[in-house]
C-alpha cells in the first residue's frame, strides 16, 4: 500500500459570496481529512451541511478560499490530479443525445482511452452496471436508477483509484441501492478507494471503513466506523434458539452482578430493506442475473 | 489499464473529442431542418422573374442575377450568424444547467481543450451547413446563368446585335454566375459565423443565462455591422462637420478595438455579388483578421472559464 493519501484535505476553508454587499456564505471551515488508499470513506451531514462544497474542492471544481486539496498527492486545482479519479454527481446528466455506449465511450475518450481497449472496456462497463440491453438506447429515454448506473459506468471507465460518489443511490430503487451498494464493496475489494457523500447513514454503515460527520461546514467528529459508534459500557448478544431456561439463567446471572443490568429484551429483527429483497427477489421471476449475483 | 500520463494544458485530441461529441449534439437536435427552407427559398427563387426587367431592360439579366446572388448570400448570412449564436449560447451554459460539464471537468480534461471543442463543434456544423446552402446557390445560379445567357443569346441574335456586342453581353452575365468570386462572399460570411460564435463563447463562460448570452451577442453582432459608420461619424469630421474630441477619439477606438468589424466582411460579400474585383489577397487578410478575432476571444473566454467555480 503506497504511503502517499488518496485524498489529503488540510485545513480546507471555502467562502462563497453572500446575497449581500460584502456578505460571506461560510460553507466550509476549516475541514482537515486523510482517506487512505483502499478505504471507503464516508463524509455525512444534513443537506447543506458543506457535504459537495468538500468533495467538489477534492474534484477541483472549486477553488479553496484557503488550505488545499490533493488526490494522490497532486494538487486537485491541476488537471492531472483527475488522471485517478472517477466521479458520480448526484442526480447526473448527462448528454441525452448519446447511448450507453456512447457516453461511457465518450468518457473513455476523454481519458485517453482509444482502439479496442476502449471498446472492451465500455462492454466490460456496461456488463457492470448491468446496462447491456441498453446499450443502444438514448439516454434521454432511461430512468433515475439507469442514469445512476451509466453514471458509475463513466466514473469507472479509466478504471481509476479514487471514485467519489456523491449520493450514489439517490433515487434508486431498494435493488438498483444494493447493486450500486455491492458495487462499491467490490470496488474496496480490488483496492479502489471509494469517498461516498451520502444522507442515508444506514447505507454509510454498511459499506464505509471510516467516516467524517460534517455540519454546518465543520468536520464534528471523524473516525474508524466501528469506533465512533460502539457504545463502551453496553454490550449487544444475539442468541439463536434461546430456551426460556437459558434466558431465565442470563437474567440472574446479569441480576446478581454488580453494577449491571438488562436494558432491553426482545426477538432480533431484519432490517425493512432486507425483507423487501427476500420478499421481491424470491417472488419475481426474471430478476437479472446481476441482481442474483450480487445480492446476499 | 494504461496510467494517464501528465496532462498538458492544451490537447488538440481530446478537442476533438468534445468538437465530434457537439456536432453529433447538434445533428441529432435537428439543425438541419432548418435547411430544408433554405433549399426551398433557393428554388424557388429559379422561378422568380423580375417583372420590372422588361422591354430594354430585360438586356440586363446580370441584375436579376446580382439579386439572386444578394438574397442567398443574405439568407446564408442571417441563419448561419443566428446559428453560431444560438448554438453557443445553448451549448455551454446548458451544460452547467444539467452538471454534464462536472463529469466532463473531473475527467483530465483542461478547461481550454472544453471550450476550444465547444466551439470548433459549432464551427463544423456552421461549415457543413454552409457547403450544403453553397453548393445549392451554385447550382441554382448555374441554371440560372445558363437559362439567361441562352434568352439573351435569342434576343440580342433576334434584334440584330453584332456578334461582338452579343459576346460582351455574355461574358457580363457569366460573370454574374457561379464564379470564384461568388465563393469569396460565401467564404466571408462563414468567416463572420466563426467570429460571432467566439464572441458568443466568450459571453456564455461569464452569462448566467441562455437568454442572456443571446441578447448580448445580438447586440455585439449589431454594433459589429455599423461600427465602421460610427467610426466614420467621429474621425471624418469634414464629412460630418464636427471636429472629433479626444473623448470620441477614445471610445471608438475602443470600440472598434472590442467589437469586431463586420463591415469588413460585409464589404467582401457586397463585391462578391456585384462581380467587383475582390482580391485574393484581400480574402486572405479577412481570413487572417477572422483567425485573430477568434484567437482573441477564445484566450479571453479561456481567462474567465479557467476561474469559474461549479
Amino acid at each position: 500500500m503506497s504511503d502517499v493519501a488518496a485524498v489529503e484535505v488540510k485545513n480546507l476553508v471555502k467562502d462563497f459570496k453572500g446575497p449581500f454587499r460584502g456578505g460571506k456564505v461560510h460553507a466550509v471551515r476549516d475541514v482537515s481529512l486523510t482517506i487512505a488508499p483502499g478505504e471507503v470513506y464516508g463524509l455525512i451531514g444534513p443537506n447543506g451541511s458543506g457535504k459537495s462544497t468538500t468533495m467538489k474542492a477534492v474534484l477541483g471544481l472549486v477553488a479553496p478560499t484557503s488550505g488545499m486539496c490533493a488526490i494522490f498527492g497532486r494538487n486537485s486545482t491541476k488537471v492531472d490530479s483527475r488522471s485517478e479519479v472517477g466521479f458520480l454527481p448526484e442526480n447526473p446528466y448527462f448528454y441525452k443525445h448519446l447511448t450507453g455506449a456512447e457516453t461511457v465511450k465518450f468518457y473513455g475518450r476523454l481519458c485517453g482511452m482509444k482502439g479496442l481497449e476502449l471498446k472492451h472496456r465500455v462492454e466490460e462497463m456496461l456488463e457492470l452496471v448491468g446496462l447491456q440491453d441498453a446499450r443502444d438506447r438514448r439516454l434521454k429515454g432511461f430512468s433515475k436508477g439507469m442514469l445512476q448506473r451509466i453514471g458509475l459506468a463513466q466514473a469507472l471507465v479509466q478504471d481509476p483509484k479514487l471514485v467519489v460518489l456523491d449520493e450514489p443511490t439517490a433515487g434508486v430503487d431498494p435493488v438498483g441501492s444494493r447493486e450500486i451498494r455491492d458495487l462499491i464493496l467490490e470496488l474496496k475489494n480490488r483496492g479502489v478507494t471509494v469517498f461516498l457523500c451520502s444522507h442515508l447513514l444506514e447505507q454509510v454503515q454498511e459499506i464505509c471503513d471510516r467516516v467524517g460527520i460534517i455540519h454546518q461546514g465543520v468536520l464534528v467528529n471523524e473516525g474508524r466506523l466501528d469506533d465512533l459508534i460502539s457504545l463502551e459500557d453496553k454490550t449487544e448478544l444475539i442468541l439463536e434458539n434461546a430456551s426460556a431456561e437459558l434466558m431465565e439463567q442470563i437474567r440472574s446471572l446479569v441480576e446478581v452482578t454488580h453494577g449491571a443490568g438488562v436494558i432491553s429484551e426482545g426477538r432480533a429483527r431484519t432490517t425493512l430493506e432486507s425483507l423487501f429483497l427476500k420478499e421481491t427477489q424470491s417472488k419475481t421471476t426474471g430478476v437479472p442475473a446481476k441482481s442474483r449475483r450480487v445480492s446476499k | 489499464m494504461s496510467r494517464p500520463v501528465a496532462t498538458s494544458f492544451f490537447s488538440p485530441r481530446r478537442s476533438l473529442i468534445i468538437a465530434q461529441s457537439t456536432v453529433t449534439q447538434l445533428v441529432r437536435m435537428k439543425v438541419f431542418y432548418f435547411l430544408a427552407p433554405i433549399a426551398l427559398l433557393f428554388l424557388g427563387l429559379q422561378f422568380f422573374d423580375a417583372f420590372w426587367y422588361e422591354g430594354p431592360e430585360a438586356l440586363m439579366p446580370e441584375q436579376e442575377l446580382r439579386m439572386h446572388k444578394n438574397l442567398c448570400l443574405g439568407t446564408m448570412m442571417l441563419f448561419t450568424s443566428l446559428f453560431a449564436i444560438v448554438s453557443t449560447a445553448l451549448l455551454i451554459p446548458g451544460d452547467i444547467e444539467d452538471r454534464t460539464l462536472y463529469t466532463i471537468l473531473c475527467k483530465p480534461v483542461p478547461r481550454l481543450d472544453y471550450l476550444v471543442g465547444k466551439l470548433f463543434g459549432v464551427i463544423a456544423v456552421i461549415f457543413i451547413a454552409m457547403v450544403v446552402m453553397d453548393v445549392l446557390l451554385v447550382a441554382t445560379l448555374h441554371f440560372r446563368t445558363e437559362e439567361k445567357l441562352i434568352e439573351t443569346t435569342a434576343y440580342m441574335t433576334k434584334i440584330g446585335y453584332p456578334e461582338r456586342e452579343i459576346e460582351a453581353g455574355r461574358a457580363e452575365i457569366s460573370a454574374h454566375g457561379p464564379t470564384l468570386l461568388l465563393q469569396f462572399g460565401v467564404i466571408s460570411h462563414f468567416l463572420k459565423a466563426c467570429v460571432i460564435a467566439a464572441v458568443a463563447l466568450l459571453i456564455s463562460t461569464f452569462s448566467t443565462s441562455t437568454l442572456f448570452t443571446i441578447a448580448t451577442s445580438v447586440m455585439i453582432w449589431i454594433i459589429g455591422a455599423f461600427q465602421s459608420i460610427a467610426r466614420d461619424g467621429l474621425f471624418n469630421d469634414a464629412e460630418f462637420g464636427d471636429v472629433p474630441t479626444w473623448a470620441d477619439k477614445i471610445v471608438g477606438t475602443l470600440v472598434s478595438l472590442i467589437f469586431p468589424d463586420f463591415q469588413l466582411f460585409e464589404a467582401i460579400s457586397d463585391g462578391a455579388a456585384r462581380a467587383e474585383d475582390v482580391l485574393p489577397a484581400d480574402m486572405a487578410q479577412l481570413a487572417g483578421l477572422s483567425v485573430l478575432y477568434v484567437g482573441i476571444y477564445v484566450v479571453l473566454s479561456w481567462f474567465v472559464f479557467s476561474d469559474k467555480e461549479f
